[in-house]
C-alpha cells in the first residue's frame, strides 16, 4: 500500500468542506468582526471601541456575573451531588440500570418544554414548590418574578439539569474500578469510608476533572434554559441575564454584531482559561 | 451492625427523594396537561385531575401548527442524522484506516475545533446563511450540521478498536474500500452506528438556538421553537403549555425509554455530549 | 520463469517513518512449490517481510518478483498471494461460509454466488470446516478458525500463501497437530508458502527450508538441519537447539586453546574445520550440549549443581566462569546431585567464533 494514499482526501472531503465552511471561517470571521461597527450589511473596521463599548456596559458585567456566579455555584453543587448519587446507586442498590435509566432522563429531553414544567413548578401563587415550603412553614420566595430569586431558580434547574449526564458518567467510571481493590481493601478491614476516600475517590479524579470541564464549558454557555424558564426572557428586568443572552441581544435585537462578536471573543477566552486553570488544579490533585 | 443499617436506610431515602426530584417534572408535565384551567391554579395544587382533559391536546393543535412543527423536526433531525452519519462514517475510515500526508495536521485541527463551543460560531453561521438567502428554508435549518467533527471522533474510536488486520485482510481478498465500508466496516460497527444515530437524532430534535435564528415563520419552525413560541402565546393557560411540552418531550421519552441500553453505553463510552 | 527463484527478493530496506530500520539489506529466494519458514526473535522484522511481500508495506529499497516479475507496484489484491494472519482476521459478522466466499464475491472478478460457494464448498472440504459453514467465527475454537482463516487465504487460489505465526494462538498439543496439517495441506495444493514464526522448532519441523533473520538481516538461510550443525555464526548457534549451546570464553595461543580450567591442544582439533588462518587472541568456543559428555578421561572436572528430567534424556547443569553450562546425557547414566564429573567435549562437534560474532571452526 502506498504511503500516502491521495484517496483519504476523498474521503475526508465532505467533513472538510463543512467544517472549513461552518467552523472554521465563523471563528476566523467572529474574530474579524469584533473590530467591526455597524449593522450587518454596512460592517466597517472601528479598532478596539466594541471592546471598550462591552467593557463600559454594566450589562455585559452584569451578564459576567450572573454566568460566572452560576458556573462557580451549579457545578460544584451538581457534581457533588451526582457523586452522592452515582455512589449509592454504585454501592448500595440492586436495580442499578433502572436508577440509571430514572437519572439520565433529563439528558434527552428538551429544555424547553422541562423549563415550562419548572416554571409551573416554580409558579409564586399556585406551583407545587411553594405549595410545599409553605406546608412545611418555610419562606416562599416568588421565584419566577422577583428579580433578587432570578438567578437561584436559574442555578436550581441547572443543577436539576447536570445531574443526568453526570450520574451516567460516573457509573461508567465506579464500574471500570477493579473489583478487586475493594476485596484486597476487605481482606485488610478497610471500612466502608475507606473505600471511599482510599479507593473510589482516587479512581474517580480524571473522571471528575473531565465532568468539570464539561460542566464548566456547559455552564458558560447557559442559554436556553433561562430562556424557557422566565418565558423568552432573560428573567424580570433582565435579572437572569448570561453571556449568550447577552450576545443574542447585541447581534439580533440591538442589531450591533460587532459588539456581539466581542462579547463572543471575550467568553471563548474565559472558557479556555478555565479550561486551562482546571486542567492545571486536577494535575495537582492527581499528584497528591 | 445497626449503624451499618441506618446508613444504607440513610442512603436510600436520599435515591427516593433525588428520583422523585428527578421524575417529578415529567409525571407533573403530563398530568398538568390533561388538568382543567381551574385545576391548574388551584391552591392547594391538584396533582391528579378528576377529569382527563383530552380536549386541551385538540385546542393547542388548533392554536398553533404542531403536526407542521413535528413534521419539521422529524425532517431536519433525520436528515442532519443521515448525512452527518454519512460523512462521518467516510472521514473516520480515511483516518483510521488510510495513510496520507496530513493526517497528523487534519486530526490536530478537528480536535482543536472540537473544543470551541458551539455558541461562538452560531452568530456568524446565522451570518452566512442569510448571506446564501437560506434563511426559513429547510437547507438554513441544517446545512450547518451536516458533518460532526464529534461523531466523527466517536467513530473513530469505534474503527479504531476494530484489528487492522481485519482491513488488511479485505484488501488481499480483493475488497475495495468501498467494499470495505459497506461490507465489513459498517456491519462490524452497527451498534456504535446505531448509537450515534440515535444521539444526533435526539440532539437535532431538542435543538433550539439555531432554529430560532434562522426561521421566522410559522411554518419553517421546529417543535421546540414552535413550543416556546405557544408557551408565550398561550400566556397563563398553563394547562395548555403542560400539553404542548408534553407533545415535545414524549415521543423522545419512548424513543429514549425503548433505546436506553444503547443510548447511555454510547454516551458512556466516549463521554459523548449530544 | 525460473522454477527455484518463484518469489525473488533483492536488496530489500524497509525504515519506518519514525527513523527504525527494520529491514537492512535482505535477498532471498524461494524456489516453486517450497514451504519456507521465516524465522527470528520478535522484532527481528520478519513480519514487516511478510507484508512487503503481500504488499501492505512499501519497502524502501529493493525489489520483490514473483515468477520473474516485479510486484512493487502491484496492489495487494493484484498480487495472487493468500494470507493467514496471526489473529485470523476473520470477519466476525459473517458466517464460516461468507467468510470463505468474501473473496470471490467482492472486486473486479467476483463471481456468481452459485460458483463462489462451489469453490468456496471445496476449499471447505479440504480444511475439514463444512459442518462449520453457518457458524459465527465468535463460536469456534481457536484451531477451528485457523482452518477457516486457511480456507479463505487458499479459495482464491492464489500462487502464492504468506502465513504469519498462525499457529501462536493455539495451545501446545493443537499447535502440533495442525502444523503437519497445514505441511500437507499445502503440499497438496502445491502452494508455495511463506511461514513466519518465532518458534525453531515448528520452523524445523514444517519448514522445507528456514531463513533466520536477526536485527534486519539474514543470518542463515539453509536447510533446517544445517543451523544445527552448521550454524553461519554465534547467533545462529545460539538461537537454534534445545537446550541452548554452551559458550566458553577461550584464549588461543600459538598451539593451544585455553579457558580458566581446561587447555586443547590445537593438534587435536579438525584442521580441515578451520575456515581461516586464526590470530592469537580471545575466542568463544561454543559445543552443544550432547558433544559435552562425562568421560573417565575428560578434560575437565566439575560439580553437578543440578539436574533436569527432560523425557527420556537429563541435563546436567554446572558452572563455569560463574555461569551455567549443560551437558545432555541419557536416563540411565549413574550420575546424581553434587557429583564431581569429569566432562569431554567431541572435538569435531565444537565451534569456535570471534569476539563478533563469526564462525572460524
Amino acid at each position: 500500500m502506498k504511503t500516502n494514499q491521495k484517496k483519504a482526501w476523498l474521503f475526508l472531503a465532505p467533513t472538510i468542506i463543512f467544517v472549513t465552511l461552518f467552523s472554521i471561517y465563523p471563528i476566523l470571521r467572529a474574530f474579524g468582526m469584533s473590530f467591526q461597527g455597524g449593522s450587518l450589511i454596512d460592517l466597517h473596521w472601528n479598532g478596539f471601541s466594541n471592546y471598550q463599548y462591552i467593557f463600559n456596559d454594566p450589562e455585559f458585567w452584569l451578564a459576567i456575573k450572573n454566568t460566572v456566579l452560576y458556573a462557580v455555584i451549579s457545578v460544584p453543587v451538581g457534581l457533588a451531588i451526582s457523586i452522592m448519587l452515582a455512589w449509592i446507586i454504585f454501592d448500595k442498590v440492586k436495580h442499578k440500570s433502572f436508577f440509571e435509566t430514572t437519572f439520565f432522563m433529563p439528558y434527552v429531553t428538551s429544555t424547553i418544554a422541562i423549563g415550562i414544567v419548572f416554571r409551573y413548578i416554580f409558579n409564586g401563587d399556585y406551583g407545587m414548590l411553594n405549595f410545599l415550603l409553605r406546608s412545611l412553614h418555610l419562606p416562599a420566595p416568588d421565584w419566577i418574578d422577583d428579580p433578587a430569586m432570578s438567578l437561584t431558580t436559574i442555578i436550581i434547574f441547572g443543577i436539576w439539569s447536570s445531574l443526568a449526564f453526570n450520574i451516567v458518567i460516573l457509573m461508567g467510571a465506579l464500574r471500570n474500578i477493579d473489583p478487586n481493590f475493594y476485596t484486597i481493601a476487605d481482606m485488610y478491614g478497610a471500612s466502608g469510608r475507606d473505600k471511599f476516600w482510599r479507593i473510589t475517590m482516587p479512581e474517580l479524579v480524571p473522571t471528575i476533572a473531565f465532568l468539570l470541564t464539561m460542566n464548566v464549558i456547559g455552564a458558560f454557555k447557559i442559554y436556553t434554559s433561562v430562556y424557557a424558564l422566565f418565558n423568552g426572557q432573560a428573567g424580570v428586568g433582565n435579572s437572569g441575564t448570561t453571556a449568550v443572552f447577552y450576545i443574542y441581544n447585541k447581534f439580533q435585537i440591538v442589531g450591533t454584531p460587532g459588539v456581539a462578536m466581542a462579547a463572543t471573543v471575550i467568553l471563548f477566552l474565559i472558557i479556555l482559561f478555565a479550561t486551562f486553570l482546571q486542567r492545571k488544579m486536577m494535575k495537582k490533585v492527581g499528584e497528591n | 451492625m445497626k449503624r451499618i443499617r441506618l446508613g444504607v436506610l440513610f442512603s436510600y431515602i436520599i435515591l427516593f427523594i433525588f428520583a422523585v426530584i428527578t421524575v417529578f417534572p415529567f409525571i407533573y408535565m403530563i398530568l398538568g396537561g390533561l388538568m382543567s384551567f381551574q385545576e391548574t391554579t388551584s391552591i392547594p395544587p391538584t396533582l391528579i385531575p378528576h377529569h382527563f382533559e383530552w380536549s386541551n391536546y385538540a385546542t393547542v393543535f388548533a392554536r398553533a401548527p404542531f403536526g407542521r412543527y413535528f413534521f419539521n423536526t422529524v425532517l431536519t433531525a433525520s436528515v442532519t442524522t443521515i448525512v452527518s452519519l454519512f460523512n462521518s462514517l467516510l472521514g473516520a475510515f480515511a483516518m483510521v484506516n488510510l495513510r496520507f500526508k496530513g493526517k497528523g495536521l487534519i486530526q490536530l485541527v478537528l480536535l482543536s475545533l472540537l473544543m470551541v463551543p458551539g455558541e461562538a460560531i452560531i452568530f456568524t453561521n446565522y451570518n452566512t446563511i442569510a448571506h446564501m438567502g437560506l434563511l426559513n428554508t429547510y437547507v438554513g435549518l441544517v446545512l450547518p450540521f451536516l458533518t460532526s467533527i464529534f461523531y466523527m471522533y466517536y467513530l473513530q474510536s469505534y474503527f479504531g478498536s476494530i484489528s487492522d488486520t481485519i482491513y488488511k485482510a479485505a484488501m488481499i481478498d480483493g475488497a475495495s474500500d468501498w467494499d470495505y465500508i459497506w461490507k465489513i466496516l459498517v456491519p462490524m460497527s452497527k451498534g456504535g452506528l446505531f448509537t450515534v444515530g440515535l444521539l444526533s437524532f435526539i440532539s437535532g430534535w431538542n435543538s433550539f438556538l439555531w432554529p430560532l435564528l434562522v426561521t421566522n415563520e410559522d411554518t419553517m419552525r421546529l417543535l421546540n421553537n414552535g413550543l416556546s413560541a405557544f408557551a408565550s402565546d398561550a400566556g397563563s393557560e398553563t394547562q395548555l403549555q403542560l400539553a404542548a411540552a408534553t407533545l415535545t418531550v414524549l415521543p423522545i421519552l419512548i424513543l429514549y425509554l425503548i433505546f436506553r441500553k444503547q443510548i447511555i453505553k454510547g454516551v458512556v463510552r466516549n463521554d459523548l455530549k449530544g | 520463469m525460473d522454477n527455484n527463484k518463484f518469489v525473488e527478493v533483492k536488496n530489500l530496506r524497509k525504515v519506518y517513518d519514525n527513523g527504525h530500520e527494520a529491514i537492512k539489506n535482505v535477498s532471498f529466494s524461494v524456489k516453486k512449490g517450497d514451504l519456507v519458514c521465516l524465522l527470528g526473535p520478535s522484532g527481528c522484522g520478519k513480519t514487516t517481510i511478510l507484508n512487503m511481500l503481500a504488499g501492505l508495506l512499501n519497502p524502501t529499497e529493493g525489489d520483490i518478483l514473483f515468477n520473474g516479475k516485479s510486484v512493487i507496484k502491484v496492489a495487494p489484491k493484484d498480487r495472487h498471494i493468500g494470507y493467514v494472519f496471526q489473529n485470523y482476521a476473520l470477519y466476525p459478522h459473517m458466517t464460516v461460509l461468507q467468510n470463505v466466499m468474501f473473496p470471490l464475491i467482492v472486486g473486479a472478478n467476483k463471481k456468481s454466488k452459485a460458483e463462489a460457494k462451489e469453490i468456496a464448498t471445496k476449499y471447505m472440504e479440504l480444511t475439514q470446516i463444512t459442518e462449520l459453514a453457518d457458524q459465527k467465527p465468535g463460536n469456534l475454537s481457536g484451531g477451528q478458525q485457523q482452518r477457516v482463516a486457511i480456507a479463505r487465504a487458499l479459495v482464491q487460489e492464489p500462487q502464492i500463501l504468506l502465513m504469519d505465526e498462525p499457529l501462536s494462538n493455539l495451545d501446545a498439543r493443537l499447535r502440533l497437530k495442525i502444523r503437519e496439517e497445514i505441511r500437507s495441506l499445502v503440499k497438496t495444493v502445491g502452494i508455495t508458502t511463506l511461514f513466519v514464526t518465532h518458534d525453531q522448532e515448528e520452523a524445523l519441523s514444517i519448514g522445507d527450508k528456514i531463513i533466520l533473520f536477526n536485527d534486519g538481516i539474514i543470518q542463515q538461510d539453509d536447510l533446517g538441519q544445517n543451523f544445527y550443525l552448521e550454524p553461519n555464526n554465534y547467533f545462529v548457534a545460539n538461537f537454534v537447539g534445545n537446550p541452548v549451546i554452551d559458550n566458553f570464553k577461550v584464549t588461543k595461543t600459538a598451539n593451544e586453546i585455553k579457558s580458566s580450567q581446561f587447555t586443547i591442544n590445537l593438534a587435536d582439533m579438525e584442521q580441515s574445520r578451520f575456515k581461516r588462518e586464526l590470530p592469537d587472541g580471545e575466542y568463544v568456543l561454543s559445543v552443544r550440549p550432547e558433544n559435552i559428555v562425562p568421560d573417565p578421561d575428560g578434560l575437565f572436572e566439575t560439580k553437578v549443581d543440578d539436574i533436569e528430567l527432560i523425557g527420556r534424556e537429563r541435563i546436567l547443569k554446572f558452572t563455569f566462569d560463574n555461569q551455567q553450562v549443560r551437558s545432555l546425557i541419557n536416563l540411565e547414566a549413574p550420575i546424581k546431585h553434587g557429583d564431581v564429573v569429569k566432562l569431554k567435549m567431541r572435538l569435531n562437534r565444537v565451534f569456535l567464533f570471534t569476539p563478533e560474532g563469526e564462525r572460524v571452526y
